[in-house]
């Protein structure tokens, strides 16, 4: 039972992260029918900006993250501008490398600038009740505070950490959701993402809200990246490990759909964790991520468009 | 165009005024610049680079500079075929050190055979790297020794504590590795109550330490690197496992206590050199290493800097600059597998090398380190018997 339930938080964190990553492409899939393959550079920037800015510029943790977010934001409205726009109405393929192009060009950048090491967020630089923490020496009852964790029934231990990550990335997907569902830009985009050319006819202007839908995706995609780096590490090659697992999330929610994108990543994280955890003779845990990508090829067979997806009969 | 073309003309001049009169030789040295084992490539690098500068400061090979060429495997098996073959294809390139990791050796093994030239490795330890091949060599222990004796020293020394957890890299050095242990853990009678795999490019681990967690063991084994080791124990302490970690050399890294920073305190891990037994020698490498680095050296550092040494002994005495190309890349193989005994063996600042028929390189003994205080300190108990 304790081992269920701390597997079920490992699930759940890990599962939060792929959404708030697998949104991001889902997003722009929508609306320009890109699969944008430097997403990943820009969770994997988002993490790099936001560690800059704490050890470099000496900023408070809770500063850089929303700056690096902005920044993050603006790299890939720059990303749409010089790489994509150009090649709005040129065949589909060529954009699809451009992003590849793109991709390998980004992390290359951040390897010349920060150099291949792996580097942790220094613990001095995070909030006391992000740092990792100390292990707790005897059990405590149930639902007592540590200083960074809380005890659960059964002896496990939910740290603050994660549990911001799983709050946090609900509340980023509901705002999202809402935003989307409510507001003039996400009807606007909504409009995009069902006929780009009708949407420019009835007097949307569709760059503008294709560039809008690359700004949101990229700042989901750097809180995503923070997270990861404040809860395991920043690496120039972190952004494809992780952005391959939540692209194939987005494919399994059905790629275009943000619901099914964050489904989708939760169930992508609750397969690695729940196979690796309870696959026998080690079979699950050094098979992890191709458990994951088995669980999205069944789907797909039984659903070829995803869980969420439309039917996409008239498209090649 | 013509500029164009007088541009390159004064390229062309340059780069022949540029070539200096001394005649150079030419080794390469293969090891991960990037990737995920980065740490250890940039000390692959330093040693080498600095064993080189003391060659070159002291008159060169015969007269010869010693230039090092450097190649980046990444720690994976496809770069490690790409730079195996750049190098094995190059008619200047007289002998390679490396690769590091043993999945990048034993990639790299058929391609040296082939082409007729030496791969001597200062880190791979899987059993079979040197096996099957003429052409590749190591200057330090195999896995199914240092497998045996984490083993054996755990059920020795670390007496209190009497079952294992296993967590290891589904790689061939983390499998290996983890194998040589699980064998002599039954022979002797260690407890292994659970073994985990990992990928090496995963960077969460906490469904693997949940389950080895509900097996309650006293000592987890890490068969892997060092950044994941870190990151595992970071974790595990996170999820309130306080068993005993114990690593090997692949954790040999300044990077491992970086990453884990307080976790990382009290693992014990082996390694096949330590600056602390290496003599007066040693320290005056280490004291130049970090005179010309700013950081002291590690293990690797020094076996490479050994490495280098033991090819430059080769061609210094075998280099026939009439002779061909394949001619004198045989030359220093076959020097190197003539120094089969105690007697012949190179002498380093590692200790005495020589090699057996494979090329392994079976008479160095293991040490154990322990972190404490943020720092590698040689641990207390030495087995050196084993």
């Amino acid at each position: 039972m304790e081992q269920f339930l701390e597997q079920l938080i490992n699930a759940l964190v890990l599962g939060g992260i792929y959404a708030l990553i697998a949104v991001g492409y889902t997003m722009v899939y929508g609306i320009i029918e890109l699969i944008n393959f430097a997403h990943g550079e820009i969770f994997m920037l988002g993490a790099y900006l936001a560690f800059a800015l704490v050890t470099v510029f000496g900023l408070p943790f809770w500063i850089a993250v929303p700056i690096s977010m902005l920044l993050c934001a603006g790299i890939g409205m720059l990303m749409d501008l010089v790489a994509y726009r150009p090649l709005r109405n040129a065949p589909r393929l060529s954009a699809l490398i451009t992003a590849i192009g793109v991709s390998i060009g980004l992390q290359n950048l951040a390897r010349i600038i920060w150099g291949a090491k792996q580097r942790p967020f220094p613990p001095e630089s995070l909030p006391a009740f992000l740092r990792p923490g100390a292990p707790p020496t005897e059990p405590l009852p149930a639902f007592s505070l540590t200083e960074t964790a809380i005890a659960l029934p059964g002896g496990a231990y939910l740290p603050y950490r994660d549990l911001s990550i799983i709050l946090l990335a609900l509340f980023l997907m509901i705002t999202l959701n809402r935003l989307v569902s409510l507001t003039k830009i996400g009807k606007a985009m909504r409009a995009c993402a069902q006929d780009r050319v009708a949407a420019n006819l009835m007097g949307i202007n569709t760059n503008r809200v294709i560039v809008i839908t690359f700004a949101i995706g990229s700042a989901l995609g750097a809180v995503a990246g923070v997270m990861v780096g404040v809860k395991e590490i920043i690496e120039p090659t972190m952004g494809y490990y992780k952005g391959v697992a939540a692209f194939a999330a987005a494919v399994l929610g059905g790629i275009g759909n943000i619901t099914g994108a964050m489904l989708g990543g939760l169930l992508i994280g609750f397969a690695e964790v729940f196979g690796a955890g309870y696959i026998p003779y080690g079979y699950g845990s050094g098979y992890r991520v191709a458990i994951a990508y088995i669980v999205m090829i069944a789907v797909i067979i039984i659903r070829p468009s995803g869980l969420f997806g439309k039917s996409t009969a008239t498209r090649a | 165009m013509r500029n164009w073309l007088i541009g390159l003309l004064i390229v062309a001049f340059v780069s022949i005024l540029g070539c200096s009169h001394q005649p150079e030789v030419r080794v390469a040295v293969a090891g991960p610049l990037t990737g995920n084992a980065a740490a250890f490539g940039e000390m692959i690098k330093r040693g080498a680079e600095l064993k080189a500068k003391e060659i070159n400061e002291a008159g060169g090979i015969n007269g010869m500079k010693l230039t090092l060429i450097f190649g980046d495997d990444a720690g994976t098996e496809k770069e490690a075929r790409a730079v195996a073959t750049r190098f094995a294809t190059d008619r200047r390139i007289l002998a390679v050190v490396g690769h590091f990791n043993s999945a990048c050796s034993l990639a790299g093994k058929p391609i040296y055979a082939e082409n007729g030239i030496v791969e001597l490795s200062p880190g791979s330890t899987n059993v079979s790297v040197c096996e099957g091949s003429d052409w590749t060599f190591r200057n330090l222990y195999r896995d199914d020794f240092q497998g045996e004796f984490i083993a054996k020293y755990i059920k020795n020394v670390l007496t209190e504590l009497q079952s294992v957890g296993v967590l290891f890299d589904n790689d061939d050095y983390g499998r290996g590795l983890k194998d040589a242990f699980t064998a002599e853990a039954e022979i002797i009678g260690l407890n292994i109550v659970a073994a985990e795999a990992y990928d090496r490019d995963n960077t969460d681990f906490k469904a693997q330490l949940t389950s080895i967690k509900a097996k309650n063991p006293e000592v987890i084994f890490v068969s892997g690197l060092y950044s994941q080791a870190a990151l595992i124990v970071k974790q595990a302490r996170e999820a309130g496992i306080t068993a005993q970690f114990f690593g090997a050399d692949g954790v040999d890294s300044p990077d491992f206590l970086e990453i884990a920073g307080i976790a990382a305190e009290g693992t014990y891990l082996t390694t096949p050199f330590t600056f602390g037994a290496g003599g007066e020698e040693a320290l005056k490498v280490a004291q130049a290493f970090e005179a010309e680095f700013g950081v002291p050296p590690d293990t690797w550092a020094a076996l490479t800097y050994d490495a280098v040494g033991m090819i430059a002994e080769a061609i210094e005495k075998t280099h026939n600059k009439e002779a061909q190309l394949a001619e004198n890349r045989k030359a220093i193989r076959d020097h190197l597998a003539s120094l089969d005994t105690a007697e012949e063996g190179y002498k380093g600042i590692t200790g005495l090398t020589y090699f057996d028929k494979n090329g392994d390189t079976l008479n160095k003994p293991a040490y154990v380190k322990i972190v404490k205080d943020g720092k590698f300190t040689t641990a207390p108990k030495q087995m050196l018997e084993l």
